[in-house]
């Protein structure tokens, strides 16, 4: 099978000869699912149900069922906040950033990377409220008018990054529902019954008409201009959280930069966990070709070396530094209590994306899919670090203390994968998890079928 | 928490879904009718607080004040005007409340029936006793009475009940002093302890003796006086401790001889043969002779030089004092080398200037001995009756004295216990006793001091007790006797109306001023203190007495050190969770029992902390986890006391080891007491390990100045001075707004400049006029005794979290008590550097807390106080996180609720909010009392608050004098008085610049410190 590029540069394959093959293919991910979907969306509900009944177990109980003690106040919950902060990066990126710089490769995975981001910010944004003590009082961080005149406290990072969380999750969600609904109307026509009804309302009557694609091209340019900062400033001000604060491990100029690179990396990374399997049980090799995870390992390693300069510029810093309290922070990270913590990270995130410099490793889908994992896994233990072992030996040397994560805690973590799992199994059934439209727009315009002898002819 | 579904809680959520199936528009499950006093006592206003003075029950005799709410006793304080307490009692007096309230108490009288005690009324139990007494008498056996500590009066009425009924009196106290009694009596003829007046000395030699830990109030005044540098920089005495181990005592010594446990005798008479010229030794000159500084320098395992440098210092000091061997060190010579320790004080000149002989004090020191005649005429069967009172024996005692075997084969057995012990659980009837604080009676700790127990409160409601006094009389009259009383309120007034006779009004009068002030007697400060009541000169001793080192027994390689624990003492005080939790002010350990072992021990063995192993004696075997301690010789291990109650209420029953299954029972000649450094040990691992309970992180503070020092030396030249840690002066920049960053002076010592000029100040401290509370903790002052953290506890209804909790680092104390070391070696006499910090909230003027809180639960108050505000909180811990002392304290569960059974919750100060799941909390300063304050200023014409007015509880507790609370903006206050000194520091503020409210005086060395480490 040979990959042939459009003048466009967008990646084409041969077995796409009609704009027809495209909503065949693509709509058909969305008619009766198979057994192994089924499997994972039951394993799926599973771990939401695992993931609920600890959380409410914990509301009931209170935070202690975690293994959160002092001096860390922060463990798992907000290693996986950010985690999931993160992972919604790439999204975003992908669809908004590489819109923008008109990079060719973006077409058939953005609309799963922004399924992915969505999803992911969904299931961030729950942890916040996990892991708060009073979880029913929470909403006393939003600004809301009342007759006490009780405001939030501005000066703090977490009103920030309510306000960062939840505008990014409004951007990327409105993003996301706009890109879709020349697709979902495109589904409306071929459904019947219910479905159609529901993919009606959702498509909002699109028509197709010139007025109408008018007005959608100009919507998304607007809110792939308005996502684009958002990219950058939401993990900002999550790593503010850190930064901010005075704990030495945290308190770095260098976070926000650092941040964003881990966030595009883990980002990435996860896009080609979710797309690989994807792309093998849909059958879809046509539309994500391996040109596009070329390009995709590509950023991955670019954004390893920018955290990897990160990690080693906080280690110098540390030590130029000359405080003791901040070389020590550093010190126990690599050689203290949690060092299989670090140097997981290390490893995960420094050493294994070497691996992606060589092509062939780039070029072969298992490989990168078994990288990405490791990266998935390194990313989170880079947030494991930074939070907890930054906590736990800190300015006062009587009152250190080791956290150890509970089971309550662990399941809340791996109930989140399972939550996020089944939004996106349920997004990949319910709507074009392949952007149908900005596929077709890649592709040669339609043309009579050459007979068979001229296709022949024409390989000769 | 919980141990899953109990019937009854099964029962409560049956019938609360009945009951919520029939109604509708239900609010809280259990509708409290809240009733405005009809008729309002005379004594009590609602809100405002009613003090009684009355006096602890233990031998040192304090003087209390106990506020009551509502009727209702919340916190013990010392009574300022008392000259024990003097303003401050022990951590046990605090904790005395858990004892009032709780919930283990007796419900009633209990009357054995077969294997089970079954409840009764006082009438059937006194008619039971007096019928047993009864036929006892006519079967011509003995009544027995083994009573613990009692007032002069109970005892009186003890005595004359026994003289009715033909019984005896056995006194016993599980930690006793029979040596140093013995050993004043062999030396000057007086049955009586001597008075060691440790505050007036100048070199302080302690020989295994702990009186910190002991708990004496007092000594620890003193040792804080003493060993403090002065106002004005130029005297501060000199603490060296000769022992095998450091307690709470030693680790506040400048110096530790690390001596071969036993050899204090030699060394003391050593030392005083080297300082005694002619005939100053009297009768001992002779003995003297034969010691010299080399034998004890064999003896002790010190080198020659220091031994001859210290008995050098201890001729040419001015107010020597040398003090023997206190119940930790009680060995086979404890009485020989507590005379030692005598001859060395009068040889020393310090007979009468440090030490003085025959002041009345006889208490706690009865001997073991008379519990072992006791036991042996129990176990003959002379003894039908046996009435236990303030003591438990069952417990306290060796397995080897057969107590319980005695004790349990004697027909009748009654306890006075309030609640459940060892010794009432072995009891046919059981008369529980009121606390002492629901009792009248009265202490006399020593001649001169001579005080008033009262009732503070009705008795708690939920016990029917009655105080044993009463009882004893009301069985008397059963038995036909006049006692000349018929309650002991009446008893105990007697003698005093009797003096009165002629003036019964004037006797109402002074009567209620004994009651107010919680005295009997006018002009007692000075309370004894120093009254020589006659010249006494050395005699020769009356006994035989060996001052060699004692043979330890068995086989052992460790020889074991068994001391009195100073949170439980002998055991008596363990079913307190505040005792439980309390970290010991040496280990740091909460709940459980650990085993101390030097780390170059362990690592020879192979054993690291938390290891759980096997102490084994040839008398019995412990299993206990291991703790690492350089402050014991390489030789030696050492167990508290305390642990292992098998039958003591719900916290004490199973919780640590009794050390006192390890030891044989040895009795000390010639005092007769219970020699507990007696045996030696083998410790084998068990191969299971366990995570220790304690609070401690790190004991290395690595030179981040938290903990500082300045050498005494220094002191007085401040430009030149050698602290330690951060000591540099750098200029702090800080962004201010839009003025771009500029300098702040972070280290101005002038209080009256708060807020610095310039700088930002966290939030909402404008221009404010009034107070900067703060306060000012002098390290140099600072004991490690752990009482503040007692009294915090009690004032701010600072839940207990549980061992569990503990161990997962959740422990709830609002001020902690760091205990860092920097110079500590067992392996020959050198200075001692240990540093003691009370770590609570420093309440930043510019607090990392503040700003990062997203609801304003801890903002600024104009004040200067760094406030919580509960109900706001949210839970997201981040204020804690950003805490660079780590002070904040988060409610991960309902431990208000679920921990606190009824009526232990009556303790709990009205004034304080209790705080709920989920939320952050941490030291206020104790606001309530300065709102308090503030409301009695308005209320008496607007004036301002007074100085010394408002006390935070660890300040009124803290019997070393080193908390000081107050307005830092007047220049006249104490604290302001008191940090105007070139030893203030602040902790971290050099490298964080959070200006903290709390002020801390340097500790002051007699070494370098620059070299200390």
């Amino acid at each position: 099978m040979a990959v042939g590029t459009t003048e466009r540069g967008a990646l084409t394959h041969p077995d796409i000869e009609r704009l027809d093959d495209v909503n065949r293919d693509v709509l058909k991910m969305l008619s009766v699912p198979g057994k192994g979907w089924w499997a994972l969306f039951a394993m799926c509900v599973a771990g939401v149900g695992l993931f609920l009944s600890a959380w409410f177990w914990q509301i009931y109980k209170g935070i202690g069922v975690s293994g959160l003690m002092s001096p860390v106040g922060w463990g798992v919950y907000i290693t996986t906040f950010v985690f999931w902060v993160g992972i919604g990066h790439a999204g975003t990126l992908i669809s908004a950033i590489l819109f923008l710089f008109r990079a060719p490769w973006r077409q058939s995975i953005y609309r799963a990377a922004e399924g992915m981001t969505v999803f992911a910010v969904m299931t961030a944004g729950l942890f916040p409220l996990i892991h708060v003590g009073r979880v029913w009082h929470a909403y006393w961080l939003i600004p809301y008018p009342n007759s006490r005149f009780l405001w939030p406290n501005f000066k703090s990072p977490l009103v920030w990054d309510v306000f960062a969380v939840t505008t990014y999750f409004t951007v990327s969600a409105v993003f996301f529902y706009l890109g879709t609904i020349p697709d979902v109307a495109a589904a409306r026509d071929r459904a019947t019954g219910l479905r159609r009804k529901l993919y009606g309302a959702i498509s909002l009557g699109w028509q197709g008409t010139d007025k109408q694609w008018h007005h959608f091209g100009k919507a998304y340019i607007f809110l792939a201009a308005l996502a684009t900062p958002l990219v950058l400033s939401v993990h900002s001000v999550v790593s503010w959280d850190f930064a901010m604060s005075i704990v030495p491990g945290w308190h770095a100029t260098i976070f926000a930069p650092y941040f964003v690179a881990g966030a595009v990396f883990s980002g990435v990374a996860m896009v080609i966990t979710l797309l690989a399997p994807l792309r093998k049980i849909f059958g879809l090799e046509a539309y994500l070709t391996v040109k596009h995870f070329d390009a995709m390992a590509k950023l991955c390693l670019f954004t390893s070396l920018v955290v990897l300069y990160a990690y080693l510029s906080e280690f110098f810093l540390a030590w130029y530094s000359g405080e003791d309290p901040e070389r020590h922070a550093f010190w126990n990270r690599l050689f203290g209590t949690y060092w299989w913590a670090t140097w997981t990270m290390l490893v995960c995130n420094g050493f294994v994306p070497v691996m992606l410099w060589f092509k062939r490793v780039r070029h072969s889908i298992p490989a990168l899919f078994v990288i990405s994992i490791f990266i998935n896994i390194g990313m989170w233990f880079e947030r494991y670090v930074i939070v907890v072992t930054s906590l736990h030996n800190e300015y006062e040397p009587f009152a250190w203390g080791i956290y150890r994560p509970s089971v309550i805690e662990m399941s809340i973590m791996v109930g989140s994968f399972f939550w996020f799992g089944f939004w996106f199994l349920l997004f990949t059934r319910l709507l074009p998890p392949i952007a149908i439209q900005e596929l077709k727009e890649v592709l040669p315009p339609p043309m009579r079928k050459k007979k068979s002898s001229e296709v022949a002819e024409a390989h000769q | 928490m919980t141990d899953g579904i109990k019937r009854r809680d099964f029962l409560k959520v049956l019938g609360a879904s009945s009951a919520g199936a029939t109604m509708t528009g239900c609010g809280p499950s259990e509708v409290e009718k809240l009733l405005p006093y009809v008729v309002q006592p005379e004594e009590i206003t609602p809100g405002v607080a009613t003090w009684y003075a009355t006096t602890c029950d233990c031998p040192d005799g304090c003087g209390m004040w106990v506020r009551t709410r509502e009727g209702r006793a919340v916190k013990v304080e010392g009574n300022p005007e008392h000259p024990i307490s003097q303003g401050a009692v022990c951590l046990q007096g605090y904790a005395s409340l858990q004892h009032l309230y709780n919930p283990d108490r007796f419900a009633g009288p209990m009357i054995r029936e077969g294997d089970r005690l079954r409840q009764g009324s006082w009438d059937e139990a006194e008619r039971l006793l007096s019928a047993k007494i009864g036929q006892n008498t006519a079967a011509g056996r003995d009544v027995m009475f083994i009573g613990g500590h009692m007032g002069p009066t109970m005892g009186r009425l003890v005595d004359e009940f026994l003289g009715e009924v033909n019984g005896s009196r056995v006194e016993y106290h599980a930690v006793s002093s029979a040596p140093l009694r013995e050993a004043t009596r062999l030396a000057y003829g007086i049955d009586e302890l001597p008075r060691y007046d440790i505050e007036s000395s100048d070199l302080l030699l302690s020989f295994s003796n702990d009186f910190i830990d002991e708990g004496s109030v007092e000594d620890d005044r003193g040792l804080s006086r003493m060993h403090s540098v002065d106002d004005s920089g130029h005297t501060k005495g000199t603490f060296v401790y000769l022992g095998p181990r450091l307690s709470t005592t030693g680790l506040n010594a400048d110096e530790w001889l690390p001596i071969n446990p036993g050899s204090e005798a030699v060394i003391a008479l050593a030392l005083a043969a080297h300082i005694a010229d002619g005939d100053t030794a009297g009768p001992y000159a002779s003995l003297l002779e034969t010691y010299g500084i080399a034998d004890a320098a064999v003896a002790s395992g010190i080198d020659e030089d220091a031994l001859r440098g210290l008995a050098d210092r201890f001729s040419a000091a001015e107010r020597p004092l040398a003090i023997g061997p206190g119940v930790g060190g009680h060995h086979k010579n404890a009485t020989a080398a507590n005379l030692a320790t005598l001859i060395l004080n009068d040889v020393a000149g310090a007979k009468g200037v440090t030490v003085h002989v025959g002041g009345g004090a006889t208490a706690a020191s009865a001997p073991f001995s008379d519990i072992a005649e006791a036991i042996e005429r129990m176990a003959r069967g002379d003894v039908g009756v046996v009435l236990v009172h303030g003591a438990n024996p069952a417990y306290s005692l060796p397995e080897g004295s057969g107590f319980r075997e005695a004790f349990g084969e004697t027909s009748f057995k009654v306890s006075f216990a309030s609640a459940m012990d060892e010794t009432a659980a072995m009891a046919d009837l059981i008369m529980p006793d009121r606390h002492f604080l629901e009792s009248w009676g009265d202490s006399k700790p020593r001649e001169g001091v001579h005080t008033v127990q009262q009732p503070v409160m009705q008795p708690v409601p939920h016990f029917d007790s009655k105080q044993a006094g009463d009882v004893l009389l009301a069985v008397a009259s059963h038995l036909g006797a006049d006692l000349g009383a018929s309650t002991f309120y009446e008893y105990l007034r007697a003698p005093h109306q009797t003096m009165h006779a002629d003036d019964p009004e004037g006797f109402e009068q002074m009567w209620r001023e004994h009651l107010r002030t919680g005295m009997f007697g006018m002009g007692m400060m000075g309370g004894g203190r120093g009254v020589d009541s006659q010249p006494v000169e050395l005699r020769m001793p009356d006994r035989p007495l060996t001052f060699d080192n004692p043979s330890f027994d068995g086989v052992g390689d460790l020889t074991l050190i068994v001391h009195p624990s100073p949170r439980f003492k002998g055991g008596e005080f363990s079913n307190s969770p505040w005792m439980l939790e309390l970290p010991d002010p040496v280990s740091k350990i909460t709940w459980h029992s650990w085993l101390e072992m030097n780390p170059v021990t362990a690592e020879g063995r192979g054993l690291r902390e938390g290891d759980i192993v096997t102490v084994a004696s040839e008398y019995g075997s412990v299993d206990v986890p291991l703790w690492l301690y350089p402050g014991i010789r390489e030789d030696a291990v050492a167990l508290a006391m305390g642990g292992g109650h098998t039958d003591m209420g719900r916290w004490a029953t199973g919780q640590g080891v009794n050390a006192m299954d390890l030891l044989p029972v040895h009795v000390e000649q010639p005092s007769g007491a219970l020699a507990t450094l007696v045996t030696t040990v083998t410790v084998t691992p068990t191969g299971e390990r366990r995570r220790i309970a304690t609070i401690e992180g790190s004991n290395n503070q690595r030179d981040r100045g938290i903990a500082a020092a300045v050498a005494f030396t220094d002191l007085g030249h401040s430009e030149e001075q050698h602290s330690d840690g951060v000591g540099h002066h750098d200029e702090l920049m800080e962004l201010q707004g839009f003025g771009g960053v500029q300098p702040v002076d972070a280290h101005d010592g002038d209080p009256t400049a708060y807020p610095l000029p310039g700088a930002d100040h966290g939030l909402y401290a404008d221009a404010h006029e009034g107070p900067r509370w703060g306060l000012a903790i002098d390290l140099d002052k600072c004991t490690g005794c752990s009482a503040c953290i007692v009294a915090c506890h009690a004032e701010n209804n600072v839940p207990w979290v549980g061992e569990d909790q503990v161990v997962m680092g959740r422990d709830m104390t609002w001020l902690r008590i760091e205990r860092y070391y920097e110079h500590v070696d067992a392996s020959h006499a050198s200075h001692l550097d240990v540093r003691f910090l009370p770590m609570m909230c420093q309440h930043c003027g510019n607090a990392p807390c503040e700003p990062v809180c997203p609801v304003y639960a801890t903002y600024h108050t104009p004040e200067g106080i760094n406030a919580q505000i509960y109900n706001r909180c949210v839970g997201t811990r981040y204020c804690a996180n950003n805490c660079p002392y780590k002070v904040r304290v988060y409610n991960w569960y309902r431990y208000t609720d679920e921990n606190v059974p009824e009526p232990m919750n009556w303790q709990w100060n009205p004034d304080v909010t209790v705080r709920t799941n989920g939320i952050m909390e941490k030291c206020s300063l104790c606001m309530h009392n300065i709102r308090d304050a503030e409301n009695r200023a308005a209320l008496e014409g607007g004036r301002e608050v007074r100085d010394g007015e408002v006390r935070c509880a660890c300040e009124s507790s803290c019997s070393a004098e080193a908390i000081v609370f107050g307005d830092l903006r007047d220049p006249e206050s104490r604290v302001s008085q008191i940090i105007n000194s070139e030893r203030t520091y602040r902790v971290l503020d050099d490298l964080l610049n959070t200006q903290p409210g709390v002020n801390y005086l340097k500790k002051v060395t007699h070494h370098d410190v620059s070299e200390g480490h």
